[in-house]
């Protein structure tokens, strides 16, 4: 009952939060904040389930609620939360907050109903994160696009139509396949069975002829990877970015990708496990693809948003790369890497929102030494652009290296290429900070910013920056806790390729559906002596 | 004819007496309100009246005979209640309508009553059509729809005093409607010679007895069903007999688009169902590939023309067509329960869909209508885009000028392009489900092409809507003031398309049970 709470609670919050406009003229954010610290506290009830899951746990799922919804398709509202989604749903709640802290007094514009929209994203993405009915997840899945639709195209910049629309049709044009697939799987399940049903666990054990198998699987496949996005389905995210407010890009670039990779993980993978094996070297060249791709592209950019915006496109490479790999050291670097670049990127597009915010340009040919007008926000952004770029020690670095690692033993070449980003990751992230925030006082700034004193970032800002910083250092220097908690669910989705990877014992056994007794003993992870 | 033959047909016969009532009322106290009272009221009583002959039905095997012209099964009688509660819901748009154009206090000549009269004969046709089990009433039905709606397509020119251009627009929709429907019918008639000819009889079960004697080797008979279903497709506006539909939507007084949008296709695809389920036309591969080729062209011509379009009007014709095609889809999977329940699923979502869309454009231009009249100022020139209720730029802010108002055609705007929460996306699921059950995957490419076309329009609309920077000229307009009875109509349809888009159970056991 708890999970259906945090989406009740988040989905009325919204609603009050437009409703109290009329009355109170700035209390829908402080509905707002009291909806997401309220959720946040019911996610973090599950915290000694994630402390005590490195010991023994029979079952893979912490708690469930199970209500029979359209009887007629065998739909039920099936909720369940296992490692992954809660510390997406952390992830979901923190960058939640994160924004709303940081654009408190950003939005003049019909404040109530933004954050109306706000709150209905993360009420979609936390349904997204916990469904384990497959329709039920499509609905989700569908719920959190029209309020990030709407946030763009009310509250974006010049070009926020175009770029609204462009970013609804990816994204709902891709998911219409998956619907597809959704229901051909349950209807082959259908007919195998006599069954009719859309529950997740159940639907693990249909028995698919190669062919649909792997049509099915590109169904999935193709709209998990728009939304994480992949070339050469990465088109909308520039201008979603580029065009989306502050807030609205913090949720898109933390979490809304986050949803593509949960996806690949949570669904793609367990239920087409030979399919995707088969599919595997084409995802990873696809990965190693946009981790390259992104990084040259990052490198050419002169406005800051689109600039992070391709970086975005490179490091989901590395968890497209991380997840095909298919071993678990891998894996554990793509969970790792969504959780880091969720917060990294976070931060990187609050801090060049907080710049428009005060000099009214983001377009690095106007900007530059800007250091000693905003000496705590570009120690900031410094901290987070070298977090970006993976310098030792921060939870990035750890991500990247174990999926380069992992990916090596699958296929030396394409992790070459990858590792190739990494440099280019080096270059952007540089350059950005060289042309920004050292080098000589632009005079263009002067000229626009005339009369106005421009103020450092406010103790707020700061707080919210510093808390992230603080988080990607310790993920950096003590990564194991949350390789622990996300143990179970890599072990499980391993245990279904039949070909075992020298890898996570007990990732030999045969896929089958009902594995409750097969599962391994959770056993420390052989990775743990990669911290540095 | 039987006691309990005459009472299964109590729905028609209720319509019947009530037109006559009509009549004679106008023709004694010419009064606007007191006509719509007595329409609203014989509704009232042939929805009861369908309830209570669904009770007597379950007594006999499911289905009684009445002659061999008419037969009540429980889809007919679920069709007539939906039929039946459509033409309250254009009672109601139309009350809206004629209210304000009629100007009763300047013109006390001015009488609209005849509107409802002809609501109700069209009522009668569909309810003939969707009962029909022979061409005679079949015939009858499609006819009595069309000489109803042809003075009702060009009501504008006769009822009231409406602009120059409002009066041609309507004038040239009903030429048009009165033109083609003229042609499509002679096509019918002369499929239904030819079927007769091949066949010896009219009645379908009749022919379904012949069947397998003329099997498909008979050309004769597969012509007279080709040009009965072209007949019926023009009825349906699909791919390639769709020309009329956006100069016919667009010129006819908005309730009347309304009941031509839901009401002949509802009656029209009611009568498929029961003609391919009596005769087992499934089986025939020449009308299944002419339907797809149909559906495929109707879900990507529609869709790509809506794009290009600024009237609301005409995006809406033009979206209808599309969504026919999707319906098409579910109906070609065949006979059996599931593609029936389909097809009808999708049916309800489209009629509370469109009419809920039809119903607020509607109704926020006859908002316009009164505000102009009661600042006396008659706007003779053509007005403006921005200006004009029916283009898209007057609806630039809505939602920060109405919200209410706003929500509710964003709403409609959703479930029209299938986004989950509307009853739209069930009906969507229905459709992906019959075709991943009947294994069509080209028609399932069209449904997803289609939908993707469809999504940039709806959602172009959709954000004009939610437009910040509202042009000075606008804002003189303020909040809409929509009548109480409009609101009560807007907020049902919507409700119902919530309810319906997160507990689809209902609605589905209501289907099966009925």
């Amino acid at each position: 009952m708890t999970l259906l709470a945090i989406i009740i609670i988040l989905f009325a919050g919204g609603i009050l939060a437009w409703l109290s406009e009329r009355h109170l003229h700035k209390g829908g954010r402080w509905i707002s904040l009291a909806s997401l610290i309220i959720s946040t506290i019911l996610i973090s009830s599950y915290w000694p389930q994630a402390t005590s899951v490195s010991t023994a746990e029979s079952s893979q799922w912490w708690d469930t609620l199970l209500t029979s919804w359209i009887p007629r398709f065998g739909i039920s509202f099936h909720l369940s939360i296992d490692g992954l989604s809660f510390l997406m749903l952390l992830l979901t709640m923190g960058m939640g907050i994160f924004g709303l802290v940081m654009t408190w007094n950003d939005i003049s514009f019909r404040r109530g109903f933004f954050h109306f929209n706000y709150l209905w994203t993360l009420a979609g993405i936390v349904g997204v994160f916990t469904a384990m009915d497959l329709f039920l997840f499509f609905f989700f899945w569908e719920v959190m696009l029209i309020p990030m639709l709407l946030l763009i195209a009310v509250w974006g910049y010049d070009r926020r139509i175009y770029a609204a629309i462009k970013f609804f049709i990816f994204t709902q044009a891709s998911s219409l396949l998956m619907l597809i697939a959704i229901v051909a799987l349950a209807f082959i399940h259908y007919r195998n069975s006599g069954q009719l049903t859309f529950n997740y666990n159940d639907l693990l054990g249909a028995q698919l002829s190669a062919n649909a198998a792997y049509w099915l699987m590109l169904g999935f496949f193709i709209a998990f990877i728009v939304k994480l996005p992949a070339l050469p389905f990465h088109t909308w995210l520039p201008d979603a970015h580029t065009q989306a407010p502050t807030a609205g890009s913090i949720l898109l670039a933390a979490i809304l990708l986050k949803t593509g990779a949960y996806g690949l993980l949570r669904f793609t993978l367990p239920l087409f496990p030979e399919s995707s094996e088969a599919f595997a070297p084409v995802a990873m060249t696809i990965g190693a693809i946009s981790i390259v791709y992104g990084a040259t592209l990052a490198f050419a950019q002169s406005d800051m948003k689109r600039l992070v915006a391709y970086s975005s496109v490179s490091h989901m490479g590395f968890v497209l790369l991380g997840l095909y790999a298919l071993n678990t050291i891998a894996i554990q670097g793509a969970v790792m890497q969504m959780i880091a670049h969720g917060i990294s990127t976070a931060a990187l597009f609050a801090l060049v929102g907080a710049l428009q915010h005060r000099l009214h340009t983001r377009d690095m040919a106007e900007l530059g030494g800007v250091w000693p007008l905003l000496p705590k926000l570009s120690a900031i952004a410094l901290f987070f652009a070298i977090a970006s770029l993976g310098l030792p020690g921060l939870g990035n670095f750890i991500a990247e290296f174990l999926v380069l690692v992992g990916s090596f033993q699958t296929n030396h070449w394409i992790t070459v290429v990858a590792a190739i980003g990494l440099i280019g990751a080096a270059l952007y992230a540089l350059l950005m900070v060289q042309r920004v925030f050292f080098g000589k006082f632009n005079k263009k700034l002067e000229r626009s910013n005339k009369g106005h004193t421009i103020s450092d970032l406010s103790i707020r800002e700061t707080c919210a920056l510093l808390s992230l910083a603080v988080l990607l250092v310790i993920f950096g220097l003590k990564p194991q806790a949350i390789f622990d908690i996300a143990q179970p669910t890599v072990l499980k989705s391993m245990q279904r390729f039949t070909v075992a990877h020298d890898v996570g014992p007990g990732s030999r056994e045969a896929s089958s559906s009902n594995t409750k007794s097969l599962s391994p003993p959770p056993v420390k992870d052989p990775i743990a002596g990669t911290s540095p | 004819m039987s006691a309990h033959e005459l009472f299964s047909i109590l729905p028609l016969l209720i319509i019947s007496a009530g037109i006559v009532l009509l009549l004679l009322q106008v023709s004694f106290w010419r009064n606007h309100i007191g006509s719509f009272i007595t329409t609203l009221v014989t509704l009232v009583f042939a929805i009861l009246s369908c309830f209570w002959v669904a009770a007597s039905l379950s007594g006999n095997a499911g289905s009684i005979q009445v002659t061999s012209l008419i037969n009540i099964d429980y889809n007919a009688l679920f069709f007539s209640l939906l039929l039946l509660l459509t033409a309250m819901v254009v009672s109601i748009m139309g009350y809206n309508y004629l209210e304000p154009r009629c100007y009763p206090k300047r013109n006390p000549d001015n009488y609209p009553e005849e509107f409802y009269i002809l609501v109700l004969l069209a009522i009668l046709g569909a309810l003939t059509l969707v009962c029909s089990s022979h061409f005679a009433t079949f015939f009858l039905g499609i006819e009595l729809i069309s000489l109803a709606l042809y003075p009702l397509l060009g009501f504008t020119v006769t009822g009231n005093l409406s602009s120059k251009k409002e009066q041609l627009d309507s004038l040239e929709s009903a030429f048009k409607y009165l033109i083609l429907s003229a042609l499509s019918t002679a096509l019918g008639l002369f499929g239904i010679a030819l079927i007769y000819a091949a066949s010896g009889a009219l009645d379908f079960d009749s022919i379904a007895i012949r069947m397998p004697d003329l099997s498909q080797t008979s050309a004769l008979f597969a012509t007279g069903t080709t040009l009965l279903i072209i007949s019926i497709a023009f009825k349906l506006s699909l791919v390639p007999f769709h020309i009329w539909t956006p100069d016919v939507f667009q010129g006819a007084p908005t309730p009347v688009t309304a009941l031509i949008a839901t009401v002949g296709k509802t009656a029209a695809i009611a009568f498929l169902l029961r003609f391919f389920n009596t005769l087992n036309l499934y089986q025939s591969p020449v009308l299944i590939d002419l339907l797809t080729i149909t559906a495929i062209a109707s879900m990507l011509i529609g869709n790509l023309l809506a794009l290009m379009q600024n009237n609301v009007k005409r995006l809406l014709a033009y979206s209808s067509i599309g969504h026919i095609g999707y319906l098409i889809v579910a109906f070609i999977i065949g006979n059996s329960a599931f593609g029936t329940e389909a097809v009808i699923y999708y049916l309800v979502a489209y009629v509370i869909t469109t009419l809920g869309s039809f119903a607020i454009v509607g109704l926020i231009a006859d908002s316009v209508e009164t505000d102009q009249l009661s600042r006396d100022k008659k706007v003779i020139s053509p007005p403006e885009a921005k200006d004009d209720p029916y283009q898209r730029e007057f609806y630039r802010g809505l939602l920060w000028r109405s919200p209410w108002l706003a929500i509710c055609l964003a709403l409609m705007l959703l479930s029209l392009a299938g986004i989950p929460l509307t009853i739209g996306f069930i009906g969507k699921f229905y459709i992906f489900s019959a075709g991943v059950e009947g294994q069509m995957w080209a028609l399932l490419a069209g449904v997803v092409i289609g939908s993707a076309l469809g999504l940039f329009y709806y959602l172009r609309l959709l954000l004009t809507m939610v437009q910040r920077d509202i042009s000075e000229n606008t804002t003189n307009f303020g909040a809409l003031q929509i009548t109480t009875s409009g609101q009560l109509l807007i907020a049902t349809l919507a409700a119902a398309l919530v309810l319906f888009g997160i507990f689809p159970q209902i609605l589905i056991n209501w289907i099966n049970t009925i």
